[in-house]
């Protein structure tokens, strides 16, 4: 009887620690089902980025998988009652030599493979009509608001025909856009889950940033740096929009800006 | 070891977790509370806790609970068809309606692709939409299988697809709902009663809007008339630049105009509970005629109809325009001439909203709210109300309520060029605009010929 | 120096002497369990407090949970304490004030004095054989040092504008402003002077611990013959003395800006909540400095932070290491290896502390440097797991409480460390960073790692801490409980965070993004309330066991290291015997020998020598 417990205890331990990978490989295969997973990406290296992500989820799945099942299959084989004694062993050089070696050379390769994405993505700023010194717009952090300033027609940033709005920013499709980013107050980050962008605001710096949007479409834009009691209230959107319809809502504002009032 | 306690344990810690996942935690009823300041303002009433509670009941009657708010309609009113209840919704012009429509369309884009494909199923419940969503299950639970049946059997063309379709497209969130949503989005700020005393209220810089007393700051009209329904939208859209009070774009264009529906319930409310107080008699208690007056009083004030918009009739004028610099200077002469706008009394010599009467003044110089007074550092380039050229315009035109900053327009001047004595125009108004704006703005005059040296400057 | 050298003058017999207990002298109460020198007392004063802030911090993830499982509405219990004034609706700035105090506390009160401040205490001298620790009044200072800290975190809370709240982290100028949070006003300050204090005690302890292995080790007791908890410890102890001093000058620069405006973390030209820090508070009054930068604090926290994960996990994987080589009876697989690679995390854990700062505007040049640096310390972290496994393999493990949470850091260290590797990414990260991914990550790490190593270790060493042994069917009660729950807590966050779920925002679900993520969120919730729920069992254990459990022999597991050599709960001095140790700490089922351990101080030629 006592046997049987003790049969019926260690097929129990072994089951919950089973259960660990297997619900946990499960749910990471059905999580794009239950919508856990990425949202759809819409920005020109989002789909690098997501490419690197699932490689590393494989490498780290296989071995995830392989360390529980050996694990359990270790502790169901060896916790039978059994008077003789454990192998005696302190070790092997071998062994050592080889699970040293082989992570090794996969974790430089996982570093290698990662830089020449990150170098596109942050080190290096796009060739096109936008650059550093010349940005798109320039996007500012504020508790609790995102304030977006488009230049005037002469590309200033300051002066009576810069078009200065909260909450919403419009982009052109198809563009690389490149902007600057500054804060006017505490830490904030600038994250469109959608486009895979994320870069903290830091007051005092003026931190350029580009992204390309290849769909047209509406996207929230979050803040990812507690920033105060209103954190999460820090909402934006960023709306992608054709060319033409960019240009036409552009004008749109321009124009706006001399409204006479009347339909407000 | 025993086995059986294991599985006891086991079986009990299931039964628990299945249990609270059908957990829903329950709102509790909450109560608007009574204005303290103004009550110690008149000692009678302080002092009678009875009359106190007679005061809150009479409010309750008239506007509900923060819970489930909702105006008593007067009979007058039923004669004229207006319900207060109702108010923003009705008062929807055809476009505003089709435009309501559209953002909701937006808004709620994934349940309507999912009705459209008849998976009702997969039709996701809304947050802050408690009365669309009951709407939504109450349509469902009679829907036939097959979606494209009449809903009406008058209308052989409106069938049931349209009609679910419609529960969304047409949503407009109903008092208690918006109340949620107030208690969710303004409460710690705003307070329950719109006091502008809620938790987080301390510690803001400036203090959340009291909407008691009836009084909004910004607002595109003149007369200090009571804001429009748009006024209190367009400040829920924009935020307010450089104050707590962030931009609430992110719910749709019906939630927000609910929630300008229900910020003008608290202020009617507030406002007909400061008269009752400043009107309180012991020896007559509260009387119910003067409840009703007061009511009545205050709801007619916001309906009446505000053709007191301040717009401007001809073109703006523009920094380019080939007078640009004459009027900057010629706003100057206006800002800084003490029998003219005289904005330098409080805005400073160079704008930074340091003048005299902040730096002689105390502390203790007060807005209506009792809050210290600041004026705007007009060099910053931080216009709270907006900063297009007619934004600023109306701010000079019609002053700020609440405000020391007084109605520019027909205000009395000494012409600081002519020394004659005559009344402020539009023109002159527009002077100011323009010097205001040259104090923040880089490269104001566009055309000039120092134009190229104007990097250097900076 | 000798041993005799350092110990003669602090009253104390050298190491490895004879020293016999008995009680000549009776001290009174006060000396005795309060102000005591004794390393096993201050052991257990910090096992006692670091469990009640324990509760503390849990209960705050509790009330944090119920936010995020139903916004906005009457929390049960906690809100009535917490938020009296809405009627126990949680408040926006309130929130902030949980999570950075739940974090705070769990860090800095919980898990680093229960990992160092008890285990280190307690077992440092008996594993190695010393009567006591090398300075015993500064051990007790390190003690009662710690509690000037609990004082100001505890002021905090009520402080004006409410408890801290810039995170746990306190990145400026949130946190040095006052005028940019409700919580920056006081309760920064004495979260500042609480973290302070707390790093003075961690600092005595440090080098009391350093000393003491270094000095105090018995006879025959080489470095290579230490066990592997003795490592962990050392390690984490030198961690500490290179890292803390940083963290102490930095919180003392961010002192300074706070108290005295010297503007170390403030950028010019900022307008916060309509304060700037140039103009100062009012037009008259003399402006602050500015011209300093937010990052600088960045650099100087994780300089510390970074290497305190690792002073929170190497402990844990020393004792994780032991329990399972005496519950298995089979000696550690690969001892050095497993010494290398603890003191190769440490090192490494120098040089990666900018992978927290990916996306903070730093050269991002740098950040390629960080990754490489990262990613090549889950070698080591690798080489320990597969370590465990080999211990495993041909053994004979006993399934019993200490054991099952030992096996169960194992488990959930993988799943910590793995997940590590995604961040460590630079172009993941970008997606990643400051998501539920990263909660995820670390609680696994801290709660589900060295949390499960601090119970198992409980269950392993009650028996030598008070002479009586824990309930084995409460403790796999209390086992089950707790690895299903934690599991149901934590391991669904990695979806939330791929879901893009930013972590310390109250209200996710205004945001289009997330407002599918709540059902997930009840769920999580739910758990973390079971999981809270389900300590009642250890509770009960814990104390019932002190009181009616059964009376623990000297050496109940038949364990082979220097604390299974005294009494239980061994006396005043530690040991009644003379000691001198002959091989390395992990001798069982040696073949030739008719039990199937043998004790450190039992000469056997069937031991195979190193």
């Amino acid at each position: 009887m006592s046997q049987l417990k003790h049969f019926l205890f260690r097929i129990t331990v072994a089951v919950l620690f089973v259960l660990v990978p297997i619900l946990g490989v499960y749910t990471f295969v059905k999580a794009p089902e239950w919508r856990l997973w990425f949202p759809e990406n819409v920005s020109s290296y989002g789909d690098e980025i997501d490419g690197l992500f699932h490689t590393i989820t494989w490498m780290v799945g296989i071995t995830f998988v392989g360390t529980e099942g050996v694990l359990v299959y270790l502790i169901l084989r060896f916790s039978k009652k059994d008077a003789s004694k454990a192998n005696y062993t302190h070790g092997s050089h071998v062994l050592e030599l080889i699970w040293t070696a082989i992570p090794a050379l996969l974790l430089v390769f996982v570093a290698f493979s990662q830089m020449s994405v990150w170098s596109k993505i942050k080190i290096n700023l796009p060739d096109g009509e936008y650059t550093a010194e010349n940005p798109f717009m320039e996007v500012y952090g504020s508790q609790f608001d995102w304030r977006v300033r488009y230049p005037d027609a002469d590309k200033n940033f300051s002066g009576a025909d810069v078009i200065e709005s909260a909450f919403d920013i419009y982009v052109p499709v198809d563009t690389k856009i490149v902007f600057r980013l500054k804060s006017r107050d505490v830490l904030h980050s600038f994250f469109v889950p959608k486009f895979r962008l994320k870069q903290d605001a830091v007051p005092g710096m003026n931190i350029p940033v580009w992204f390309e949007a290849e769909e047209t479409g509406t996207y929230d834009l979050i803040c990812a740096e507690l920033c105060g009691w209103g954190h999460y209230k820090m909402a934006g959107k960023v709306h992608v929009l054709a060319q033409d319809e960019f240009d036409a809502w552009l004008e749109g504002r321009r124009e706006a800006l001399y409204s006479n009032g009347s339909e407000d | 070891m025993n086995r059986n306690r294991h599985l006891v344990a086991l079986g009990a810690a299931s039964i628990a977790l299945a249990a609270a996942c059908q957990f829903e935690p329950t709102i509790v009823e909450l109560h608007y509370s009574l204005n303290e300041e103004a009550i110690q303002s008149n000692n009678l009433l302080a002092d009678d806790k009875n009359a106190q509670e007679h005061l809150s009941g009479a409010l309750e009657f008239l506007f509900g609970t923060a819970t489930n708010p909702s105006y008593v309609v007067l009979p007058d009113w039923r004669d004229e068809e207006f319900d207060p209840n109702n108010w923003g919704y009705y008062l929807l012009s055809d476009e505003e309606f089709d435009a309501l429509k559209e953002s909701n369309a937006w808004t709620y884009r994934v349940q309507i692709a999912a009705i459209e494909a008849g998976d009702l199923d997969a039709v996701e419940e809304p947050r802050y939409a408690g009365d669309l969503w009951a709407r939504f299950q109450s349509l469902v639970a009679d829907a036939p299988d097959d979606l494209d049946e009449p809903f009406d059997e008058d209308d052989p063309e409106w069938s049931y697809r349209d009609e679910l379709i419609a529960v969304f497209e047409s949503y407009y969130p109903n008092q208690r709902t918006t109340a949620d949503l107030y208690r969710q989005q303004c409460f710690h700020c705003h307070g329950a009663e719109g006091g502008g005393n809620g938790s987080t209220a301390d510690f803001l810089n400036p203090r959340p809007r009291d909407y008691r007393p009836g009084t909004f700051k910004f607002t595109a009209l003149k007369d200090k008339a009571k804001p429009r329904h748009a006024d209190l939208v367009r400040i829920l859209k924009e935020g307010i630049y450089t104050t707590a009070m962030p931009s609430f774009r992110r719910f749709s264009d019906a939630q927000l105009n609910a929630l300008a529906d229900y910020v003008r319930l608290l202020a009617i409310r507030g406002e007909t509970e400061i008269l009752m107080i400043a009107d309180f008699d012991p020896d007559e208690g509260m009387v119910p005629e003067l409840l009703q007056e007061n009511y009545e009083l205050v709801v007619d004030r916001w309906r009446a109809a505000s053709d007191s918009m301040i717009e401007y009739d001809g073109d703006v004028p523009r920094y380019d325009d080939h007078d640009a610099a004459e009027r900057i200077t010629r706003g100057e002469e206006l800002y800084l001439s003490e029998k003219a706008a005289n904005c330098v009394k409080c805005h400073g010599l160079e704008g930074r909203g340091d003048g005299e009467s902040v730096k002689n003044n105390p502390d203790d110089a007060t807005d209506d709210w009792g809050d210290p007074i600041k004026p705007r550092d007009l060099t910053r380039g931080v216009f709270r109300f907006g900063r297009r050229p007619i934004d600023i315009y109306r701010r000079i035109y019609a002053g700020i309520n609440g405000t020391p900053m007084p109605e520019h327009f027909g205000m009395q001047i000494i012409d600081p060029e002519t020394a004659e004595t005559r009344n402020m125009t539009e023109d002159d108004i527009w002077d100011l605009v323009f010097f205001v704006r040259s104090l923040s703005d880089e490269k104001p005059v566009v055309h000039t010929e120092t134009e190229e040296h104007g990097e250097a400057s900076h | 120096m000798s041993n005799a050298a350092i110990a003669r003058p602090l009253g104390l017999d050298p190491a490895g002497t004879v020293h016999v207990t008995h009680d000549h002298h009776e001290l009174g109460f006060l000396r005795k369990y309060i102000f005591s020198v004794d390393h096993k007392v201050i052991g257990i004063q910090f096992l006692f407090t670091g469990l009640i802030m324990l509760l503390f911090g849990g209960l705050m993830a509790m009330a944090v949970r119920w936010q995020l499982a139903w916004p906005w509405t009457q929390m049960p219990i906690l809100g009535k304490v917490l938020f009296p004034e809405t009627g126990g609706v949680a408040t926006p700035e309130g929130y902030t004030m949980l999570f950075t105090m739940h974090g705070t506390l769990m860090v800095f009160f919980v898990i680093i004095p229960l990992l160092t401040g008890t285990f280190g205490n307690y077992l440092i001298p008996l594993m190695i054989g010393a009567p006591d620790m090398a300075f015993p009044r500064l051990n007790m200072m390190g003690y009662w040092f710690w509690w000037p800290g609990i004082v100001c975190i505890l002021l905090s809370f009520g402080a004006q504008g409410g408890g801290p709240a810039a995170g746990w982290t306190a990145y400026p100028p949130l946190s040095t402003i006052e005028a940019a949070a409700p919580g920056s006003n006081w309760g920064q300050n004495w979260w500042l002077l609480s973290l302070t204090f707390v790093g003075v005690s961690s600092m005595m302890g440090a080098v009391n611990y350093v000393t003491t292995i270094v000095k105090m080790r018995a006879p025959g007791m080489g470095f290579f013959r230490m066990p592997l908890s003795i490592w962990g410890l050392m390690i984490a102890a030198l961690l500490q003395l290179f890292a803390l001093p940083v963290l102490t000058a930095a919180s003392f620069m961010q002192l300074f800006d706070r108290v005295f405006d010297a503007g170390f973390f403030t950028p010019p030209d900022i307008i916060i909540n309509n304060f700037s820090p140039e103009a100062g508070a009012t037009v008259d009054s003399v402006g602050n400095a500015t011209g300093g930068h937010p990052l600088l604090w960045q650099h100087l926290f994780w300089f510390y932070s970074h290497p305190a994960v690792y002073i929170m996990v190497l402990p844990a994987m020393g004792f994780a290491s032991d329990i399972i080589s005496v519950h298995a009876r089979k000696p550690i697989f690969g001892y050095k290896p497993m010494a290398y690679s603890m003191a190769a995390i440490a090192g490494l854990g120098f040089i990666v502390w900018g992978h927290h700062m990916f996306m903070s505007g730093m050269n991002p040049s740098v950040g390629l440097v960080f990754m490489t640096a990262t990613m090549m310390i889950a070698l080591p972290s690798a080489i320990k797991v597969f370590n465990w496994l080999g211990t495993l393999w041909g053994s004979r493990i006993r399934l019993n409480s200490a054991m099952l949470f030992a096996l169960a850091f194992v488990a959930m260290f993988i799943i910590g460390g793995l997940s590590g590797i995604w961040m460590a990414s630079t172009p993941p990260d970008i997606y990643i960073h400051d998501t539920y991914i990263i909660v995820a990550h670390f609680h696994y790490v801290v709660f589900a790692g060295s949390v499960m190593a601090i119970f198992g270790s409980l269950y392993h060493w009650f028996p030598k801490m008070f002479g009586r042994m824990m309930n084995e069917t409460l403790g796999k009660i209390h086992f089950f409980g707790t690895f299903i729950f934690t599991n149901g807590v934590f391991y669904m966050m990695h979806q939330l965070g791929l879901a893009g779920l930013m972590r310390r925002t109250a209200d996710p679900y205004a945001y289009e993004t997330y407002a599918h993520l709540q059902p997930m969120n009840q769920f999580i919730s739910i758990c973390a309330f079971c999981l809270l729920g389900w300590q009642i069992f250890f509770v009960v254990n814990f104390f019932g066991s002190m009181i009616w459990g059964k009376r623990a022999p000297r050496n109940p597991w038949k364990a082979t290291s220097l604390e299974w050599e005294t009494p239980s709960p061994p006396g005043h001095g530690n040991f009644d015997k003379e000691l001198a140790v002959y091989h390395g700490p992990y001798e069982y089922g040696v073949p030739g020998v008719e039990a199937d351990f043998v004790p450190q101080t039992q000469k056997c030629e069937h031991v195979s020598a190193h």
